[in-house]
């Protein structure tokens, strides 16, 4: 692959790396299951992240799960994400989860790093059921971390899958407090939202708006995938593509063998276009 | 009492007899994470002695709510997570909870966890802003909105959990159930240490016997010491196909074939008779996959 071509993913984590800023100090990522729920929940946000160390974010450091601060290079990510190659990771800590979340309830998490089959005009997100009641037609595992994430961390950036079943008007069941109510939670909420198409910030009401349009994409593109009237304002910039030294980083340094941006180290290699 | 003059208690049992003693409807909470450590020897024997009617309680769980709900065991769950992992959705799991199968009640990693750590101090509730906003808060038997006395801050109070049992696998004991872990170890399952305290009794597989004199020298290892402990039971590889620390890793192999089973309720109930009603004990169910990983006749198949 040449420098003037680039993949989704490696667009989305150069972009994202962008956003973390040289105060952001602590970062969190769940542990990730497989294939293209790992790329966007885990794998992203990890060449994001280490990207942003090698540049303006040097003291930013990431938990995933009970691995603190990891080395996120090359050799040093381990071939599986299995036990025996966590367990032994290169790195400066393991924590209890538990003492890992309590840096939520502390405030000390800059950023939490999210994925949901299920996302709204304001921000909740889904990781339970679509249905209710005795109709439920559709069950997911669970809530996971992402509530403690979405009430407490500073920011919270979010991956998702652009389509009209994704982006609803309402979540069929909000497993994490949206962007619209929030009184007495001290994180910031979803902050910002990276898809196929563009990156997603929010109004000061709440409200979701494209923030940039990734190139060769288009508005309609985004208006037509998305299932509420979504504020795209007449100015939007296209989004800037990663430059050589992005992409001379991440494939010769970070993730040349594709373990986090296609999923390899799950054992169920993916692309995010993938049907 | 049956403890003899000046004589500790012997707290080993068998897995069978360890599970005997639960009564059918009994709360029960699970140790372990996602594939990881959790009590699988005494969750087959939950379902060889057909205990029914359980509550289960976790914080993140896998493959041993799955087997629990596929065998009809189950008349509530709660837990932040039941899935398998990298292998996918909890197949069982998704089902009965699709066609009302059961009750499962949702929790976020903390916000069940704190309802432990709150029984293992004596508290009747836990605080936590976690739900805050969220349709976790509909659940109204189990959290309610206050206020703390000196800020006035919003606060969900969580129930605290004092299960009627509580199960968890560990490294090693001896035979009056000092619990030891090893020292590499998956942090994720540490909050089976407060599980354990949690519950009204408590019930350890380990993976190896040893005497007390081996615990007296690695005394730093025992995280819950032989008082708080009903039964220990020997049960090597007692977490398979979950993994154990550093000890072993998850049977992807025969994760997947259970996935496989799983498809229909018909092909999990013939993964259940094969692999655990028509095996004698755990070691017969580990016997069974290794004939069956050499291409062996494993049973009736």
């Amino acid at each position: 692959m040449d420098a003037n071509s680039y993949t989704l993913e490696e667009l989305l984590a150069a972009e994202m790396s962008r956003h973390i800023r040289p105060d952001d100090l602590c970062g969190f990522i769940g542990t990730g299951t497989g294939g293209k729920a790992y790329i966007r929940a885990v794998g992203i946000p990890a060449v994001a992240a280490r990207l942003a160390q090698l540049r303006q974010s040097p003291d930013f450091i990431m938990c995933l799960g009970s691995v603190v601060d990891m080395e996120l290079d090359g050799d040093s990510i381990p071939e599986t994400n299995f036990e025996p190659d966590v367990l032994a990771w290169p790195g400066r800590s393991q924590l209890p989860s538990y003492d890992v979340l309590n840096f939520f309830m502390r405030g000390r998490v800059s950023i939490g790093f999210i994925s949901a089959p299920q996302v709204d005009r304001f921000g909740h997100t889904n990781l339970v059921r679509i249905g209710e009641g005795g109709a439920i037609r559709a069950r997911f595992p669970g809530c996971l971390a992402q509530g403690e994430i979405m009430a407490m961390a500073g920011r919270t950036f979010g991956v998702f899958q652009h389509d009209r079943r994704t982006f609803v008007e309402r979540v069929d069941f909000a497993s994490a407090a949206g962007r619209n109510s929030r009184g007495g939670l001290p994180g910031g909420g979803l902050s910002l939202v990276f898809t196929q198409y563009g990156v997603m910030d929010f109004t000061d009401g709440g409200e979701m708006k494209v923030r940039s349009i990734h190139p060769g994409c288009t508005r309609r593109q985004i208006a037509e995938n998305t299932g509420f009237d979504i504020l795209i304002p007449e100015d939007v910039p296209e989004t800037q593509p990663p430059s050589a030294e992005d992409l001379r980083l991440i494939r010769t340094r970070i993730d040349p063998k594709r373990k986090f941006l296609n999923a390899v180290i799950t054992g169920a290699p993916a692309t995010l276009l993938d049907e | 009492m049956n403890a003899q003059m000046g004589k500790r208690t012997v707290k080993l049992k068998s897995v069978r007899d360890a599970v005997a003693q639960i009564a059918p409807g009994s709360e029960i909470a699970i140790g372990g994470s996602y594939n990881r450590r959790h009590p699988m020897a005494l969750v087959h024997e939950l379902i060889r002695q057909q205990k029914g009617g359980l509550v289960l309680k976790g914080w993140n769980n896998g493959i041993d709510y799955d087997l629990l709900i596929a065998a009809g065991l189950v008349r509530e769950a709660h837990s932040s997570y039941v899935g398998m992992a990298n292998l996918g959705l909890a197949k069982n799991f998704r089902r009965a909870c699709e066609t009302g199968g059961i009750r499962y009640v949702d929790h976020t990693e903390t916000t069940a966890q704190e309802r432990f750590l709150a029984a293992s101090k004596g508290l009747t509730f836990a605080l936590s802003k976690v739900p805050l906003h969220t349709d976790l808060m509909r659940q109204a038997e189990y959290q309610a909105e206050i206020r703390c006395p000196f800020t006035g801050e919003r606060y969900a109070a969580l129930e605290a959990w004092t299960p009627d049992y509580a199960l968890i696998h560990a490294s090693r004991a001896d035979r009056y159930g000092n619990i030891q872990f090893d020292a590499v170890r998956m942090m994720e399952n540490e909050p089976d240490i407060f599980i354990a305290k949690s519950a009204k009794k408590l019930i350890v597989t380990v993976e190896e016997i040893v005497d007390t004199t081996v615990v007296m020298e690695s005394k730093f290892q025992t995280l819950l010491p032989g008082f708080l402990v009903d039964s220990v039971c020997l049960a090597p590889q007692g977490a398979h196909p979950n993994s154990c620390d550093a000890r072993y890793d998850f049977d992807l192999a025969h994760g997947a074939y259970y996935q496989g089973c799983c498809t229909t309720d018909e092909g999990s109930r013939a993964y259940i008779r094969e692999f655990i009603l028509d095996t004698p004990d755990f070691e017969g169910y580990l016997q069974k996959v290794a004939r069956q990983k050499e291409g062996k006749p494993y049973g009736c198949q």
